[in-house]
């Protein structure tokens, strides 16, 4: 029996190509504005002259990774201690779930959490959110999301066994520090992935999802 | 709270019904407001209810994009309805053997075939009337339901009605029964593959026999990806065996406008190049390999390779009757006949130095001579293109400048090499197929087009809207096309020059379509058929790559009054009196189960065919199809129930493919294709034939030729860079939300990938543009609306319009609003007639118009609203 179920995620490999994102849209049926994993490009860098041939721009540290991101099912799982309807819990495996019976939709987890991950879904009126495929789990399955992905960036497992295997990266740019709820991931970073909080860059999107 | 009791009620209650769906598909009224009024397509189910139940089952499910992946799906059906998806999970995975997992798109296929924006019924426009009533209505009309009868007959009398008015040549695109009743026109030109269409079959022999299967990859020490982005554009396997590549130490350098998807992954440099200017830095690249080798001290030319395999280096290996100026060498040294500089004004001049060739592609000279030293000096190395710097206006030789360099740098014919076209199914991994499906046995003869001409892709929409088109060299000749019949491709929407098909098709007497979806092509008709897409056919069996054959079948049956197009055609052809009603082909089931029985895979000495499947009487029965039992390697149950066979490889296997290796070691014995046997480094044939199809005359040698609606044509002076009206290229890259132009529609993508269009924020900046503005984009055809996202991961000076969203023209406003990128591509027929998609140039202001909903909220498009 697991201690504390963890996601592993490979950002070295990880094109951006929100596959894991679809998977779990369509293994959920989420609708249009909810997106249980969710995928960032995060990019930076500009470009100059070039030092002798000034009728040259050039690319100076242009760089670009992607981070595909669900939810963290913290060690300290802040959207728990914020439900005023004790409707958040945490498994023996460490699996953070919502009991949809008790939630009241108030949003509070919403505010708690710092990576998104519960979301209101309108037509049920309650707060939803990744929850580890725990319906495949109980079958030996992997969830949607790792089974997915083209790249193989993705992968879950025990936590300890996955920092043994992978270190203790768990923060990079544009994922908030790991010392506000301790999130059950292990992180191989990109070349180019930058720590929480001192990043250069910024999220490359359109501002909606 | 129990855990069952948080499963049971994870989910909404409503389970989703075959019937159910049917009848609320039914009830649905004219707003796309469902669940969560987002306008979702689908009603949520409950994912407990079906697994306490266990009512559904996992049926293997096509992908049928045209995205080169094409990658394993399955769905799990309940009672007729698909309610989930999956991906590969036939086997374990692992590098050597993988599982062919699929992306974003195939996912999302089930809101395809179940959204509810499918087409349900035959429609007519409403205000249409034999010869086409108001034609203005077209693109703007309501529609009106109509029976299959009538809609056949409505088709049948008009085809009738034309030719008999207008004559052959009087319909553009059609099926077996128009082809064979009056004859209908096609297009022709190369699209996907620009120009190595001509080129490659003169120049080298061949298209496909060009790279190395994907574990010889890895033994490449550097693999230069020029113009390609196979995590995109070939989404599924090809970007990992690359990624394996690297992890077996391969460095990668990118040449591209955009710091791309693959790039951020695999790349370990990135030289920007401006879109269409790639044959200029080939060409430099030969200008210092060839004034920079030394054989013995600095040898960078593979001369035993370009002395035995190559013709038309210089003017020493030149077949008979040849310009003796016309040879690469001299040509790349700027020389004429006495091996003197040439002098200006000769065809000869300039010398294509790094300095000559930066100020067109924008790669300072020290990064060319670098780049070319470093890919000379590193062995092996795999020299690999995407096909865009082909899909370039006048770009005919920059597939012949490719591969000069690629037989400079000794990458033709050896392990760890390869060069030229990675692309579709076959992107990082080439090589003959290790399983193929047997013939489909079909018992009809297919019937001949009466109609023979072929208008070009760039010519066609002008065709009918000014009656002539280019026949030959310095001829034009006269035609009246007054039908048009959108069927088996999408051609409103992925052909350029779009902004005048719209015209077009407001001009002829009648147009219909067949979809699923009401897509351009039916947007603007008079008459649409419902097609059943592949879920709803049996008969889908594809090689998604050479490994692997995938054999899908029915996963529901037809959703409401969908039928097939050989049906469709069929029925037409009756009315018109071109088929025998007494004589029918074989069931698509029939067909599907012949090809499977025929079906062979290579065995483990890579040479032997096996017969794939084993049949007995009971399976026969059991499939309800006619056949004669046979031993094969699997029981062909298992094979229809799994709806895969991919052939396991690992290192060592006789599975390898090293492109061109007997080539290379004998080119006597196994001379390329080509008119002498040998690499036509000088290729006599293709001057010819692109002089005889009238629009442009080239030498037989790789010279530079700027490009219509290039970057030259960004300056109205180009020598003191003064801007023009259009200053700014504008390409456009395959898109994740789309395989061309297929899953547009389909809402979570629409979520996922907005259809941003990307700038660099420095020539944002200059017309005062935020990121997240809407902004106008303007080119000689007309505007574009969208939202700009910028980024530095493209080039100043360059944008990218993602390709294939279905145009939105809004009449009030006069632009397009989804950023349809061939509404604004100008069409202009260059060389051999392809496509130039990416030589285009616009102008873009911020928009103060009414600012756009995000895409993923705008209404679907459900043609008739019912009560």
């Amino acid at each position: 029996m697991a201690k504390q179920l963890a996601f592993y995620f490979d950002a070295s490999a990880c094109t951006g190509c929100k596959a894991c994102a679809m998977a779990c849209k369509d293994k959920n049926n989420l609708p249009v504005g909810i997106n249980w994993r969710k995928v960032f490009d995060y990019g930076g860098g500009g470009w100059i002259q070039h030092p002798a041939h000034p009728e040259f721009m050039i690319p100076n540290n242009v760089f670009v990774y992607s981070t595909s991101t669900a939810c963290m099912h913290c060690e300290k799982p802040l959207c728990a201690e914020a439900c005023p309807a004790k409707a958040i819990f945490k498994r023996d495996d460490g699996v953070v779930l919502i009991d949809k019976d008790l939630c009241i939709g108030c949003r509070y987890c919403e505010w708690a959490c710092p990576y998104g991950a519960p979301q209101f879904n309108e037509e049920l009126g309650v707060m939803t959110k990744c929850d580890f495929c725990q319906d495949y789990l109980a079958q030996g399955q992997n969830p949607a999301c790792v089974d997915q992905c083209p790249q193989r960036a993705l992968g879950f497992g025990e936590l300890d066994e996955l920092r043994q295997m992978y270190g203790n990266i768990n923060a990079i740019e544009p994922l908030p520090s790991s010392d506000i709820s301790h999130p059950a991931i292990v992180i191989t970073p990109h070349k180019h992935s930058q720590p929480s909080g001192q990043g250069t860059g910024r999220i490359i999107k359109l501002p909606e999802v | 709270m129990t855990e069952k009791n948080f499963l049971t009620k994870a989910l909404t209650k409503t389970a989703l019904t075959r019937r159910s769906f049917l009848k609320w598909s039914a009830a649905l009224g004219g707003t796309a407001a469902l669940a969560g009024g987002l306008g979702y397509g689908l009603k949520a189910v409950e994912a407990a209810a079906e697994q306490a139940a266990n009512e559904g089952k996992w049926v293997p499910a096509a992908c049928w994009g045209n995205c080169g992946g094409r990658c394993y799906n399955a769905a799990y059906v309940v009672d007729g309805v698909v309610t989930r998806q999956k991906t590969d999970d036939t086997h374990p995975d692992s590098p050597d053997f993988p599982q062919q997992r699929g992306c974003a798109r195939g996912r999302a296929q089930r809101h395809r075939v179940f959204g509810a924006d499918r087409i349900k019924y035959p429609m007519k426009r409403a205000h249409w009337e034999p010869g086409g009533g108001d034609k203005s209505l077209r693109g703007r009309d309501e529609w009106v339901r109509i029976t299959w009868d009538e809609a056949l007959d409505i088709v049948a009398s008009e085809i009738k009605r034309i030719s008999e008015t207008y004559g052959p040549n009087s319909i553009l695109w059609g099926t077996e029964a128009v082809g064979a009743y009056c004859g209908y026109i096609n297009t022709w030109g190369s699209t996907s593959s620009g120009t190595w269409a001509y080129t490659a079959p003169r120049v080298f022999g061949s298209q496909s026999t060009m790279g190395n299967d994907r574990l010889d990859m890895r033994n490449s020490k550097l693999i230069i990806m020029w113009s390609t982005d196979p995590t995109v554009c070939s989404a599924g396997s090809p970007a990992y065996h690359y990624l394996l590549s690297k992890r077996a130490g391969a460095k990668f350098i990118f040449v591209d406008p955009f710091y791309n998807w693959s790039a951020q992954v695999l790349a370990d440099e990135w030289i920007p190049i401006r879109p269409g200017t790639d044959t200029a830095m080939l060409l430099a690249m030969g200008y210092v390999l060839i004034s920079e080798d030394d054989p013995e001290n600095n040898p960078l030319i593979d001369w035993d390779f370009v002395n035995r395999c190559t013709i038309g280096f210089d003017k020493n290996n030149l077949p008979d009757g040849a310009d003796p100026e016309d040879n690469y060498k001299d040509y790349v040294l700027g020389l004429d006949r006495r091996g003197r500089v040439a002098a200006e004004g000769h065809k000869n001049y300039p010398p294509k130095t790094p300095e000559w060739a930066s100020e067109i592609c924008g790669v300072p000279p020290e990064k060319i001579r670098s780049f070319a030293l470093e890919i000379a000096q590193t062995k092996p190395v795999a020299f690999m293109e995407g096909d865009a710097s082909a899909r370039i206006n006048d770009a005919q030789t920059m597939g012949q400048a490719f591969t000069a360099i690629a037989a400079l740098i000794g990458s033709i014919g050896v392990s760890g090499g390869g060069f030229g076209q990675t692309r579709h199914s076959a992107a990082g991994n080439r090589g003959p197929n290790l399983i193929s499906a047997g013939s489909a046995n079909t018992v009809l003869e297919s019937l001949d087009n009466l109609c023979e001409l072929r208008i070009n892709n760039n010519e066609f929409w002008d065709a009918v809207l000014t009656g002539e088109y280019t026949s030959a060299v310095n001829e034009k000749t006269q035609v009246n096309i007054q039908m048009v019949y959108h069927t088996k491709g999408s051609h409103l929407q992925t052909k350029v020059g779009q902004a005048r098909g719209i015209q077009a098709m407001r001009k002829v007497e009648f147009a219909l379509a067949t979809d699923f979806h009401m897509a351009t092509g039916c947007r603007y008709s008079d008459v649409v058929l419902p097609v059943t897409t592949m879920w709803e056919r049996d008969n889908y069996i594809t090689n998604p790559n050479r490994e692997a054959l995938f054999w899908m079948n029915k996963v529901v049956e037809p959703l409401f009054e969908a039928k097939d197009d050989d049906w469709i055609d069929r029925q037409l052809g009756l009315r018109l009196g071109v088929y025998d009603p007494a004589v029918e082909e074989i069931s698509d089931k029939q067909q599907s189960f012949n090809r499977i029985a025929g079906a062979t895979v290579l065995a483990a000495d890579g040479k032997t065919k096996e017969t794939l499947v084993t049949i007995t009487q009971e399976d026969l029965d059991a499939l309800g199809v006619e056949g004669t039992p046979q031993t094969g390697l699997i029981p062909v149950m298992e094979y229809f129930e799994k709806g895969t066979y991919q052939v396991p490889r690992k290192d060592g296997d006789n599975f390898s493919y090293i492109a061109n290796q007997a080539f290379r070691e004998d080119p006597e014995a196994n001379p390329l294709r080509t008119e002498s046997g040998k690499v036509e480094l000088h290729c006599r044939v293709l001057a010819e034939d692109i002089y005889n199809l009238g629009w442009s005359k080239i030498r037989p040698i790789p010279e530079y030729i700027p490009a219509k609606r290039g970057y030259e044509e960004t300056f109205s002076d180009w020598k003191n860079k003064v801007k023009g009206p259009y200053p700014l290229q504008m390409y456009n890259k395959h898109y994740w939300r789309r395989s061309h132009s297929e899953f547009d529609n389909v809402l979570p993508l629409r979520e996922l990938f907005p259809q941003e269009f990307n700038m660099n924020p420095i020539d944002a900046e200059a017309r005062g543009i935020k990121d997240g503005d809407m902004v106008k984009i303007t080119s000689s055809e007309g505007s574009s609306i969208r939202r700009v996202c910028l980024t530095e991961r493209i080039m100043p000076g360059v944008t990218n319009l993602p390709h294939g969203a279905w145009t939105e023209f809004d009449d009030e406003l006069g632009v397009d609003k989804a950023g349809s990128d061939n509404y604004l591509e100008a069409p202009v027929p260059t060389v051999e007639g392809h496509s130039g998609f990416n030589s285009q140039i616009v102008q873009v202001e911020k928009w103060d118009g009414p600012r756009l909903l995000p895409d993923s909220q705008w209404p679907q498009r459900i043609p008739i609203k019912e009560v």
